[in-house]
């Protein structure tokens, strides 16, 4: 599991770096008649302006990727801040913060992502900022649970007990610690922010400007004739398994990692 | 939303006060408190969203470059008093409430009649399609889950296993693409789209019903195959924590047949997390799945209105289908809520 998961994100980070060396084509130019099936000079054919749709399915791991690394790390960096912060000063702080993680919580996620990505454009940045930020109460709540109870582990207290300041702490003794969370949040942000991004570019909402999967699964489900040919075979096959297997390579990290590393899983098979 | 309870105090005073430890019944309105701020976040950001942003309705007509200048300094004014944009943001975020209390969601840019309107013929097809696919999620994926997890580790607990998981990394329009094409377009047995036929022949509201119900097969379909995992595994685990417990053991030496200590022992024992489970299911249904699949099967609900809102750029049609799915989830999420505080008292002390 473990191996799969490392194998497809492997693949997945080599085809975005080596997109404009692998790709035969530019996935912007118009290079063929449109619709041709697939040739050896267009291994999956063209689409109706006439791109190469291999070259798009190459270069549409790149916002994938980025979208999907990035908001993972946006979300995990603030949990963990959240989540520590909350967990360590307890008291007030902790219920106020715990309080606002409750309310992120309920808050509709795609309605929301829809609506901002719509009125403020869905440029990478915004969908990275906003996904992040409607992701990172789950990590917190993750962290603040653990941290309470590492706080009261014994080389915690004798750390603190030697004068040893929050700040160290908490770079010594708790991230370390808790290394293996933060991981398994990554991952399993990770895997839901590939298919947000997908999602949102098949509403219409990506950015036209960069090629991405979701963006030609919307381009290719708005086709009038889709469905009565072939074409369908190589215009969206392709790129649907491409968001599949993005996400799966993040799925499959994640699932090899919670057994050990999720608190609760641990409590219930021993 | 998660109850805490602290159970290391309730099993402590459990312990020195065995008789009938105190209960202390939180109040709907205790209950209520946390979904009710998260309305009060979601109206506020629907209503200032679209008002953080760089312009407004307005703007291009101050500026002499743009084609839709207007020069004339009192007609600039009159227009904007008709958007409420000469008074402050305070007052027009009083105004907003105002209307939205008098379930006033503007006019849509694209149809040109209310929104309100517009969101009410959509949302009876949304309810009616989230409704059917968490049932049938909650039936496939409790099924699935007794059978896999009273043959745990047999190939048939790892070929379900791998399916129920598998499934929900296919994005839903993916899943509902290949489905339309395989069932209505090449084997033709189901409908390309819509949710009823126009202009059907028979008029007799049987043979209606039968239409819908053609209809809303697939994508139904589709949105249970994403959602039934959660059930699956729920109900696979809690059979497998209820393998080798004594009232099984005993069961089968008193000769009792595996069919009914499968189904009326130990299922019956797992079952209860499904409860919470299907409703926070149905939160989930609304929030985003539908809005894919509805998309794609052209299925005439509030998730298909958002996706043209989007195309044609019509804000205020945008704002009120994302204000009325909030508030639906938030619905959801708090029916859970009494649900389970009513069926579990532990939730409520």
């Amino acid at each position: 599991m473990t191996l799969a998961g490392a194998a497809l994100l492997g693949l997945l980070i080599l085809v975005a770096v080596l997109a404009p060396v692998l790709s035969p084509y530019d996935p912007r130019d118009s290079v063929g008649p449109s619709l041709q099936s697939p040739t050896f000079a267009h291994l999956l054919g063209t689409n109706d302006l006439g791109q190469d749709i291999f070259s798009q399915i190459l270069w549409g791991a790149r916002p994938s990727l980025l979208v999907g690394v990035g908001a993972a790390a946006l979300a995990v960096s603030v949990g963990v801040a959240v989540g520590v912060g909350a967990g360590l000063r307890g008291g007030w702080a902790d219920t106020i913060a715990m309080r606002v993680v409750d309310v992120f919580l309920a808050l509709p996620v795609l309605p929301l992502l829809v609506l901002i990505a719509a009125l403020v454009g869905a440029n990478r940045t915004t969908l990275i900022v906003v996904i992040g930020l409607v992701r990172w109460p789950e990590v917190a709540r993750l962290t603040r649970g653990q941290t309470l109870s590492l706080r009261h582990r014994g080389y915690v207290q004798a750390s603190r007990g030697f004068g040893g300041g929050l700040g160290h702490v908490v770079r010594r003794h708790l991230l370390p610690a808790l290394g293996p969370l933060i991981a398994s949040g990554f991952v399993t942000v990770g895997a839901v922010a590939v298919l947000m991004e997908a999602g949102l570019a098949f509403l219409g909402l990506g950015d036209t400007t960069v090629v991405s999967w979701g963006l030609m699964l919307n381009r290719a489900l708005l086709f009038p004739g889709l469905y009565y040919s072939a074409l369908w075979t190589w215009w969206v096959l392709p790129a649907g398994f491409a968001i599949s297997l993005a996400v799966l390579g993040f799925t499959f990290l994640s699932v090899s990692l919670e057994p050990r590393f999720n608190p609760a899983w641990q409590r219930s098979t021993s | 939303m998660v109850v805490h309870t602290d159970s290391m105090s309730n099993e402590a005073s459990a312990l020195v006060t065995p008789a009938r430890p105190p209960v202390r019944r939180r109040s709907l309105r205790t209950l209520a408190l946390p979904y009710l701020i998260t309305i009060a976040v979601l109206i506020t950001l629907n209503f200032f969203i679209p008002r953080a942003m760089p312009g407004d309705p307005i703007s291009s007509m101050d500026d002499p470059t743009s084609s839709s200048y207007v020069g004339d300094e009192a007609t600039r004014a009159e227009l904007a008093g008709h958007y409420g944009l000469d008074r402050s943001l305070g007052q027009q975020y009083l105004d907003y409430l105002g209307d939205l209390a008098r379930g006033d969601l503007g006019t849509s840019i694209r149809f040109g009649v209310p929104v309100s309107d517009l969101v009410g013929e959509r949302l009876p097809w949304t309810l009616l399609l989230s409704l059917t696919s968490v049932a049938m999620a909650t039936a496939l994926g409790v099924t699935a889950g007794i059978h896999s997890g009273w043959s745990r580790g047999r190939p048939v607990d790892r070929g379900l296993l791998g399916l129920f998981l598998g499934v929900r990394n296919f994005p839903a329009f993916f899943l509902a693409s290949i489905a339309l094409f395989v069932f209505s377009v090449q084997l033709g047995w189901l409908p390309l789209a819509g949710a009823t036929t126009p202009f059907a022949a028979s008029d007799d509201p049987l043979s209606r019903l039968a239409d819908i119900a053609h209809h809303l097969f697939l994508p139904a379909t589709v949105m249970a195959l994403q959602f039934a995992g959660f059930p699956y595994l729920v109900m696979r685990a809690g059979m497998v924590s209820e393998l080798g417990s004594d009232y099984l053991v005993l069961g089968r030496a008193k000769g009792l047949s595996d069919r009914r200590l499968k189904y009326r022992y130990a299922a019956r024992n797992a079952l209860l997390p499904i409860v919470n489970l299907t409703g926070v299911q149905l939160g989930l249904a609304v929030s985003g799945v539908v809005i894919f699949v509805e998309t794609v099967f052209a299925y005439p609900g509030l998730g298909r209105l958002l996706f043209e809102a989007v195309g044609f750029q019509d804000y205020p049609t945008l704002q009120g289908c994302f204000l009325v799915l909030a508030l639906l989830v938030v619905g959801a999420n708090f029916l859970v809520d009494v649900a389970v505080a009513r069926l579990d008292p532990r939730t409520t002390a």
